[in-house]
């Protein structure tokens, strides 16, 4: 089934593309947010990132509406709903005008997803039918989608606690004018994003041995999926013990969050490429 | 009708001149009765405070015989007979708004942008409009001057950041802490800035205080001000794994905390971040501390210097505020029912 053809207006990937478009101009924005120190409430990074998302969540519906079920089901949606996810959830958390600022670590991460999103060949064109016939499927998808975004979520807090700390730590008048929330919160919000994100991959691959029984075709042993996913699992489980019970905190637990997230980002496309249990 | 400002501040008038010219609360409401039925001023308010006694005024006369019975009026009430230079200044029309919203947004205070004047000058207005001294003009002109502190405020840097050593510590307390409340804090010597900070951290939220002092009578004396408890000198250590803030400053010769010492302490506090606040000279913290991992360490000079700068900022700032005000005014003096010539302002002869 082809669905890049049509008139172009009525093509989801323009709206995701214009969307895409606003998501650049609120990253390069955020520079000059960034270089001011985030000194005011800035309402003109959180308006390019509604519409933004507006223009996002009118291509995801176009795309589900035609398939009539939620639209992950190659490389290409499943990124677009990674984007999505952390931009609804910062437009919740940025009504809080403390909080708002977030959107200048938030806009270049969605860029980057969205850019990448966009490549021709991660929208590979469904065979017959899209690939997630049942609900036990989208739902697989939809939670480890899900944790995605709140580990992506969680880098952007543990980018703004590595912001903060080291304007505090050089003494670096910013510090004390920006609007960031204290350190301690940062922290906190890394911290409990990054179990939400665990709690939503973990019930995510719980599912693994039903959609096994379904497909018994499918060659687990054989697909570097089952190791890259155990792995990431195993790394953040890693992450939250040693910051919970070994007091890795601070500015340690805010590079592994990046640095996790960075390893999900980089290699997670590749793998899926690899998958034959995800290839549609 | 012209509006007036006539009255003495800090910038030109000593403290010993302006405590004879001072109103107290109690006598503002007769002194206005007096003022109108003296001068012919058809609304007048009294804004009395330690830096500043003004009188604000419309009136039914042209602007020079008015401003020189209200001058009359202020000399003679606290009966004032010696030579006068350039203590009294008074400003009219568009220039006396001007002064007047200069006022209100905390430009034209000791400390430049603080907030405590527009709460003064509100409490004058509801003093004058209470006992009927306001009418049309002076309440269009005053509810103006409170609008445009608001945006003043909100629009513009001149009230962001501390200009004292205090307030710059608790704000640097804030960005690391999302509620002092629940970080204990550890007073180490208890002079006089350390008092201060000590204060300006409780006003804040903080509850918890411990105070140590080589002089254990003064730790229990503050401590019991601050509602903390006060600690042998020797035994500060001991309570060092539940601390987070520690504000140090002692006499002591050497580092009372060195980094070796502190390494050993952090283990004991699972690497929580802490606020170390050296306003001691010599220092009492190891330089080097600021090193360690999850520690924030300040100096004297280094609060110095962002308040300083804070201090420059709002000096940049006050120009855009200038700005905003003189356009403001003269918005507002057609709009009052004001006549006045914008750019008078009338000696002090």
């Amino acid at each position: 089934m082809n669905y890049g053809n049509g008139v172009l207006w009525q093509n989801p990937r323009t709206y995701f593309l214009l969307a895409v478009i606003l998501y650049g101009c609120s990253a390069v924005y955020s520079i000059f947010l960034w270089r001011r120190g985030f000194r005011r409430d800035d309402h003109i990074n959180y308006l390019l990132l509604l519409a933004g998302a507006a223009l996002h969540t009118w291509a995801m519906i176009q795309r589900g509406l035609r398939f009539d079920r939620c639209p992950v089901n190659n490389l290409y949606e499943a990124m677009t709903f990674v984007a999505w996810t952390i931009v609804a959830a910062y437009l919740v958390i940025g009504l809080i005008p403390k909080l708002r600022h977030l959107g200048a670590f938030v806009a270049p991460i969605i860029f980057g997803i969205g850019v990448f999103a966009l490549m021709p060949a991660l929208d590979v064109p469904y065979k017959d039918q899209p690939q997630f016939r049942n609900g036990l499927v989208s739902l697989h998808a939809a939670l480890t989608l899900l944790s995605y975004g709140a580990f992506g979520l969680s880098s952007v807090a543990a980018l703004m606690y590595l912001t903060l700390e080291h304007d505090l730590k050089f003494h670096k008048l910013r510090a004390v004018l920006s609007l960031l929330p204290p350190i301690d919160r940062l922290e906190k919000i890394t911290s409990r994003l990054l179990w939400a994100g665990f709690l939503l991959l973990t019930a995510g691959l719980a599912f693994i041995p039903f959609l096994v029984k379904q497909r018994p075709e499918l060659r687990l042993a054989a697909d570097p999926k089952v190791p890259w996913s155990l792995l990431v699992w195993l790394l953040y489980l890693g992450l939250l013990v040693l910051h919970s019970r070994f007091a890795q905190s601070g500015r340690r637990f805010a590079w592994g969050a990046i640095g996790a997230f960075t390893f999900v980002l980089l290699t997670f496309w590749g793998v899926n490429l690899l998958s034959p249990a995800h290839k549609f | 009708m012209p509006f007036l400002v006539i009255g003495l501040s800090h910038h030109s008038s000593p403290v010993t001149m302006r405590e004879r010219f001072a109103f107290s609360e109690a006598a503002i409401p007769d002194a206005l009765e007096k003022l109108r039925r003296q001068t012919g001023a058809a609304e007048a308010l009294i804004l009395s405070t330690c830096n500043r006694v003004e009188i604000y005024a419309v009136t039914a006369s042209p602007d020079p015989p008015a401003a020189a019975a209200l001058r009359k009026f202020l000399l003679d009430y606290h009966r004032w007979e010696e030579p006068l230079e350039d203590e009294i200044y008074c400003h009219i029309g568009a220039r006396g708004l001007e002064h007047l919203f200069q006022v209100a947004c905390g430009l034209d205070s000791m400390v430049l942008g603080e907030t405590e004047i527009l709460g003064q000058v509100k409490k004058a207005y509801e003093l004058a409009l209470r006992h009927r001294h306001t009418g049309g003009s002076l309440n269009k002109i005053f509810q103006r001057a409170f609008n445009v502190a608001k945006q003043i405020r909100t629009e513009t840097n001149i009230q962001r950041g501390c200009v004292s050593v205090g307030s710059v510590a608790v704000e640097l307390a804030e960005k690391i802490f999302s509620s002092l409340g629940k970080h204990p804090v550890l007073v180490i010597g208890a002079g006089e800035t350390g008092e201060k900070t000590a204060r300006a951290l409780w006003s804040r939220g903080a509850r918890n205080i411990l105070v140590s002092n080589r002089s254990h009578e003064r730790a229990l004396a503050l401590a019991q001000e601050l509602g903390g408890r006060a600690i042998p000198f020797d035994d500060w250590a001991g309570e060092f794994p539940a601390i987070d803030i520690v504000l140090s400053s002692t006499a002591a010769p050497q580092h009372i905390l060195t980094r070796a010492r502190l390494e050993g302490l952090m283990k004991a506090r699972k690497n929580r971040p802490l606020l170390l606040i050296d306003i001691a000279v010599p220092r009492d913290i190891d330089p080097e501390i600021k090193f360690v991992e999850n520690v924030y360490l300040y100096n004297i000079d280094d609060l110095q210097e962002i308040a300083d700068n804070h201090l420059q900022q709002r000096k940049e700032e006050a120009a855009r505020c200038q700005a905003l005000i003189r356009d403001k005014a003269r918005a507002l003096l057609p709009a009052a029912g004001l006549i006045g010539r914008p750019d008078l302002a009338v000696g002090n002869g």
